[in-house]
């Protein structure tokens, strides 16, 4: 017998139908929860991916950027395809391919060759260099490696090349994301702090926002308000460019001189605090002018926030063109919330975008009564139960840290709810649970242009008042006895 | 802020040398943070008086992130106000004990313990260069000025040439230097003369000759450093006068690492080291 | 095999060299020294390969090429159903082959099948002390939540092996305990040049820990076969599996797609192993072959005309049974064929196709697109070795290119020059090349619809192909102002 563990050579069985029923049922069980709740090692559908990812996202929102994997290629593929799929755009990256060589004597000349060809081939403006897995484990130096790269001018000295240490196996993609970030603001302002200049712009930083049409809707509203700006890091034209029968590598991007430039703004507005507060540390200490961090502008009241806070900062009155666009928001859900009110919804997702679900769902009636993140912290768990504490919707929800979406099929199998919000991962559950899922969140493999409908701002909740009501409309209409169909809804 | 790794082979007495010289520095009013970088985790005992301190990965285990760790949870201020953290690390045989050192380091930095009034960082630093996780004290932005423990021991010289050589490659690209030897002496013939020859050939100083002295042994049985053990006694004048010479000291040079021939050359001259006789290479004792 | 050299017009040897020159010529000397022996024009004539492969990728070319871990999670163990499969290491290699491959399976989800994202989701601790601990709880746990999984494989990433974990002493260990197999795969990620390897070391698992530790349930028969390198993508398993049995074989076991783990585990009593990617399963075919004297088949199911040619050779491999079914499956569906034929190759005839994907398709596929009319004008793979090259310079239009590896770069370079109707290759090309208006199947996956396997598969094939090379949207990528 040749196995090697040694077990007893059996015949080939078949579960008995009623054993397959029996654990059908038990996993739907308050027995089978608890269990579940037991884990302590094993991790079962996480909804977080890992740094290098969020890194990739961020270096493609710098105009002429090569993201650049300092690592094995098939990690570039993976981080890759998942953006892809996410926003169905290229997503042109490299690796330096390194492999078991690598991981005995270390990455520079992977690092030095793959410099070399990227210029050569895809001639960068700049190259955002982030690390995978093996040279995290091994200790690499990058900034050893790249400084030698300079030196024996396998690459032009002026080429910027930032880089970032972005392990696997710590934090999730929005830790990755906001290392790059800082990283490439660090590279890009070393010197251009102009001593009594201000650009009169503010900085927006959006955070790890995997919505496209979210950069738009930022523009638009500091379009409306007449003032100027410098998205940090806008990925919004990037991964939704035009099919016009050329194809380009670099298809948008914050200009690199406007990031430079940044470091002299006016003010700079994160949006993104648990996506980017390294960032938002650094460029407190570093930048000109003021610093602001608030919550992502989901739902009304977050969007005044930022909309009063733009007001003030610039000393301007909010437009009446956005007080329109207000007042049409609010008639939207005024008009809408009939449908949502009392509903009750499962919600999960990275930090930034889970306190605006949240926020958005309490504003609106509505009840979020599972709320979990699969990286928590405790300082999100204190902004969500704030949120809760603060409203009668938010009486009975629960907040879960660091579980994963089988723990969520537990809640929403024992503890039944309306509907989940999420991304494409939820979709197991939601379908065992027989309730709709809303994919607000990232990735979304399998509904097309969701990132091009924004969720932030007033024209977000529009679209998310929208698309949730008439799912449920929807599911009346489908399910309804003959005799209580009707034409109005 | 002057940061400072030391080096040496393992067993050759870095953590006494390095704490009795911190405790030195400490004496002379100086403000230093010891960073043990070896999963051994005894490079802040003496300062401490403890007999482990709670090590950053330790914690990280049982929290479970380094998210959810602080800083006071793993930086213990000890004799002199030194401020002592230890890395900490798996058993021998498991795990990634470099990685530990990475992990642990970045967590200093993004936590704040880098603070403006400190003077000296010294970092601890497991036996040799083994991989690019013992490197991370070295690297740029971190540690400049590196001393290597040694004595006049055959392979105690191999190691520090070797070491030498680890300085050498992050020397080309960074800022990093070897600042000298520090001979922690065994009391083997011409020791003096031939770590200062070995520090020659290094492009090196020998910084300072610490005799061996049992009162080491007396002060570390009570968990203390000789200079707060007995700040009387000659041989903690040996670690202040260690202490001045590193405070002072302004030789911080690219190493010229030997090749091994004329290392084990420079062995034979001082008679540590019996020219090799080919007849009997290979030949067992019974055929012999 | 195709019995005479075809050619396509205006490609010739030297057409298609001096645009491979062109390619090279914005690479640096060293990068264009390691690329030139991987790019060549085919010949057909001679059989062999006209290319290296199964290197090293070069450094910041930008390859297609995935890693170890892909190809033993991703393509041999993730489509076994009724096994739990632990992607050992941080969370994200698991999360991004999380149901991004299509090998569709039955039985019901986290019950009898597990079509889920299992992982130790290393932290810093884990990589400093080791994750060898973690593991053993983590496959109790497993077995507890998931008492129905036959079984449960642990597949390590990047970092086991580098800090040097034991997984297969605490695999060993907890199968005794837990009474279930236990499956250590060393597939870390930077181990070899590719998916490849992955295969490769995956076979070997097999080998070690698997197979003949179960023997079937009922007797032996002399139609008994296993289907070995299907993986179910988009129901390509269901497609074939129906056709094989309709000419009176008894699939035994399939390897692996919509698989299950005894029955792969009994294989060694089968009469023919049928193999379709032979990429990532030839080696265990041969080891069946020298350890149990099962004789294996290369096959193509894809396009009537190579599934003609598949189900005669299958038939000489039994008697006159056999043959005698063949040929009615045949005289059944080659007029339901001929109809899809009839329907499309007009708006298709003389289209040109370039492909560039994994195991097999860039060989199998070309056949199907000939029976649409189309030509297919260069072809490549991301992982293949020499023995597939020399299958596939057969296949290919004389002088058409062949490449290995290629970097985005020459892949478009290429189709710039070659002006190819529809690209076939994977998501991380597609958006490329519809930006530039050129219609794009995904090959790796059927782009979300499949089978492409059998006579049922043919016709969603050709529906797909169609659809892509004639959508009226491509009218309207260019503005009119």
């Amino acid at each position: 017998m040749s196995n090697l563990l040694g077990l007893e050579v059996k015949k080939v069985t078949e579960t008995p139908p009623e054993e397959v029923e029996r654990v059908r049922n038990w996993i739907n069980s308050e027995e089978y929860k608890e269990k579940n709740f037991a884990r302590q090692a094993l991790v079962v559908n996480p909804a977080h991916a890992c740094q290098p990812l969020g890194a990739q996202l961020c270096a493609h929102s710098f105009e002429g950027t090569l993201p650049f994997v300092h690592g094995s290629q098939g990690c570039a593929s993976y981080y890759r395809s998942t953006l892809n799929r996410h926003f169905r755009e290229p997503a042109p990256a490299v690796s330096d391919a390194m492999s078991e060589d690598g991981a005995v004597f270390g990455g520079q000349n992977n690092l030095h060759e793959g410099l070399e060809n990227a210029v050569a081939l895809y001639k960068p403006k700049m190259i955002a260099v982030f690390t995978s897995c093996m040279p995290e484990v091994i200790g690499d130096d990058l900034t050893a490696f790249i400084k030698n790269a300079k030196q024996k001018s396998i690459v032009p000295k002026d080429l910027q090349i930032p880089y970032a240490n972005t392990p696997s196996f710590n934090g999730t993609h929005i830790h990755g994301y906001d290392s790059m970030l800082v990283s490439i603001l660090q590279t890009l302002t070393e010197g251009k702090q102009v001593e009594g200049r201000c650009t009169g712009k503010v900085n927006i930083i959006p955070g790890c926002d995997f919505n496209t049409g979210d950069y738009r809707e930022y523009k638009r509203i500091l379009k409306e308000f007449g003032v100027p700006y410098t998205i940090l890091a806008d990925v919004g034209d990037t991964f939704d460019s035009p099919c016009d029968g050329t194809y380009n590598i670099y298809a948008g991007g914050t200009k690199l001189e406007d990031a430079a430039d940044s470091i002299n703004g006016k003010a700079t507005i994160t949006l993104g605090p648990y996506a980017t507060p390294k960032t938002f540390n650094w460029i407190k200490d570093n930048y000109s002018g003021k610093h602001v961090s608030m919550s992502m502008p989901m739902g009304i009241e977050k969007t005044d926030a930022f909309i009063m806070k733009v007001a003030e900062l610039f000393g301007k009155e909010v437009p009446a063109s956005l007080k329109n666009e207000r007042g049409r928001a609010v008639d939207a859900v005024t008009d809408s919330h009939q449908y949502m009110h009392g509903k009750k919804f499962a919600v999960y997702g990275d930090p930034d975008y889970l306190t605006g679900y949240v926020s958005f769902l309490l504003e609106m009636g509505a009840r979020p009564h599972h709320i979990l993140c699969s990286r928590g912290s405790k300082k999100l768990e204190k902004e969500l139960q704030t949120l809760l504490d603060g409203s009668m919707y938010g009486k009975g929800c629960k907040i879960y840290m660091n579980k994963d979406l089988w723990h969520l099929r537990s809640l929403v199998m024992t503890d039944r709810v309306d509907a989940i919000i999420g991304d494409t991962h939820g979709k197991f559950a939601a379908r065992d649970a027989g309730i709709p899922l809303f994919r607000f969140g990232f990735p979304v493999f399998d509904r097309v242009n969701k990132h091009r409908y924004p969720i932030i701002g007033y024209q977000g909740v529009v679209n998310m008042v929208t698309e949730i009501c008439n799912k449920f409309i929807d599911i009346k209409d489908e399910t309804c006895e003959d005799r209580y169909f009707e034409m109005m809804r | 802020m002057r940061q400072i790794a030391i080096y040496g082979k393992g067993g050759i007495g870095k953590s006494t040398t390095t704490q009795n010289t911190v405790a030195g520095l400490a004496y002379l009013g100086k403000k230093v943070m010891i960073v043990g970088c070896d999963p051994k985790a005894d490079s802040t005992r003496l300062i401490l008086h403890a007999k482990a301190q709670n090590t950053v990965m330790d914690l990280v285990r049982e929290k479970g992130t380094v998210e959810d760790l602080e800083l006071d949870d793993v930086l213990k201020i000890g004799y002199g106000d030194i401020k002592c953290v230890e890395s900490g690390g798996p058993e021998p045989g498991v795990g990634c004990a470099g990685r530990g050192v990475i992990t642990a380091i970045n967590f200093l930095e993004e936590n704040g313990a880098y603070t403006d009034e400190l003077d000296f960082v010294f970092y601890d630093v497991l036996g040799d260069v083994v991989c690019g996780g013992f490197a991370m004290p070295i690297r740029e932005g971190k540690a400049e000025e590196i001393y290597i423990v040694t004595s006049g021991e055959m392979m105690a010289m191999y190691a520090a040439n070797n070491i030498s050589k680890g300085i050498l490659k992050y020397a080309s690209s960074g800022k990093v230097r070897l600042a000298g030897l520090i001979c922690n002496a065994r009391k083997t013939d011409k020791e003096f003369e031939l770590v200062s020859a070995l520090a020659a050939k290094l492009g090196t100083q020998m910084i300072h000759f610490v005799p061996r002295d049992n009162q080491v042994q007396r002060a570390e049985m009570r968990r203390m450093t000789v200079i707060e053990y007995s700040p009387e006694h000659p041989q903690a004048q040996e670690y202040r006068t260690l202490a001045e010479k590193i405070l002072n000291n302004k030789m911080l040079v690219v190493p010229t690492p030997l090749e091994m021939e004329e290392l084990e050359d420079l062995l034979m001259e001082y008679g540590i080291m019996e020219a090799e006789d080919e007849s009997v290479v290979g030949v067992a004792e019974a055929a012999a | 095999m195709s019995d005479k050299i075809r050619t396509v017009e205006g490609i010739t040897k030297e057409s298609t060299q001096a645009m491979i020159d062109d390619a090279l010529s914005a690479y640096p000397e060293k990068g264009k020294k390691k690329r030139t022996p991987h790019l060549a024009p085919n010949d057909a004539s001679s059989g062999c390969a006209s290319v290296k492969s199964n290197k090293k990728t070069v450094p910041g070319v930008m390859s297609a090429r995935g890693c170890a871990y892909a190809g033993a999670k991703g393509v041999v163990w993730g489509p076994i159903r009724d096994m739990v499969h632990v992607s050992h290491g941080p969370v994200g290699c698991g999360w991004y082959s999380w149901g991004t491959r299509r090998n569709l399976m039955s039985g019901i989800p986290g019950v009898s099948s597990f079509p889920m994202q299992f992982t130790s989701d290393f932290q810093e601790k884990d990589i400093v002390y080791g994750g060898d601990k973690k593991l053993k709880v983590l496959l109790e746990e497993a077995h507890n939540l998931f008492p129905l999984a036959k079984g449960i494989s642990v597949l390590s990433e990047c970092p086991v092996g580098l800090i040097g974990d034991d997984i297969n002493s605490v695999a060993k260990q907890s199968s005794k305990d837990l009474e279930i197999p236990i499956i250590p795969c060393n597939c870390e990620g930077f181990r070899g040049v590719s998916q490849s390897l992955g295969h490769h070391i995956s076979n070997d698992t097999i080998r070690d820990y698997i197979i003949e530790t179960r023997e079937f349930a009922e007797p032996s028969g002399p139609y008994d076969i296993a289907l070995i390198g299907d993986y179910n993508i988009g129901g390509d398993v269901w497609s074939a599996k129906s056709l094989l049995e309709e000419i009176g074989l008894n699939v035994k076991s399939v390897w692996t797609g919509d698989g299950e783990l005894e029955k792969i585990a009994a294989t060694h009593t089968v009469k023919l192993n049928l193999i379709h990617c032979y990429r990532s399963m030839n080696y265990m075919c041969k080891v069946m072959e020298e350890k149990y004297g099962i004789p294996w088949l290369e096959f193509n199911f894809f396009g009537p005309t190579k599934i003609r040619e598949s189900l005669r050779a299958i038939g000489e491999r039994f008697d006159d049974v056999i043959k005698e079914k063949v040929e009615l499956a045949i005289a059944k569906y080659e007029p339901i064929m001929q109809a899809i034929i009839d329907e499309y190759k007009p708006r298709l005839d003389g289209k040109k196709v370039m492909l560039l994907v994994g195991g097999l398709r860039p060989r199998h596929t070309i056949g199907a697109y000939e029976d649409l009319g189309m030509d297919c004008v260069g072809s490549g793979y991301e992982f293949a070795h020499n023995d597939d090259y020399d299958r596939t310079a057969p296949e290919m239009p004389d002088g058409t290119v062949v490449y290995d590896d290629p970097s985005e770069y020459e892949f478009e370079k290429f189709a710039n020059a070659l002006k190819p109707d529809l690209i076939g290759s994977g998501i991380k090309e597609k958006y490329v090349f519809q930006k530039m208006g050129i219609p794009f199947r995904q090959m790796h996956s059927w782009d979300y619809s499949g089978p492409y396997h059998g006579y049922n598969g043919f016709e969603i094939f050709a529906r797909d192909v169609d659809m892509a090379v004639n959508s009226p949207t491509w009218k309207l990528v260019k503005a009119p102002f």
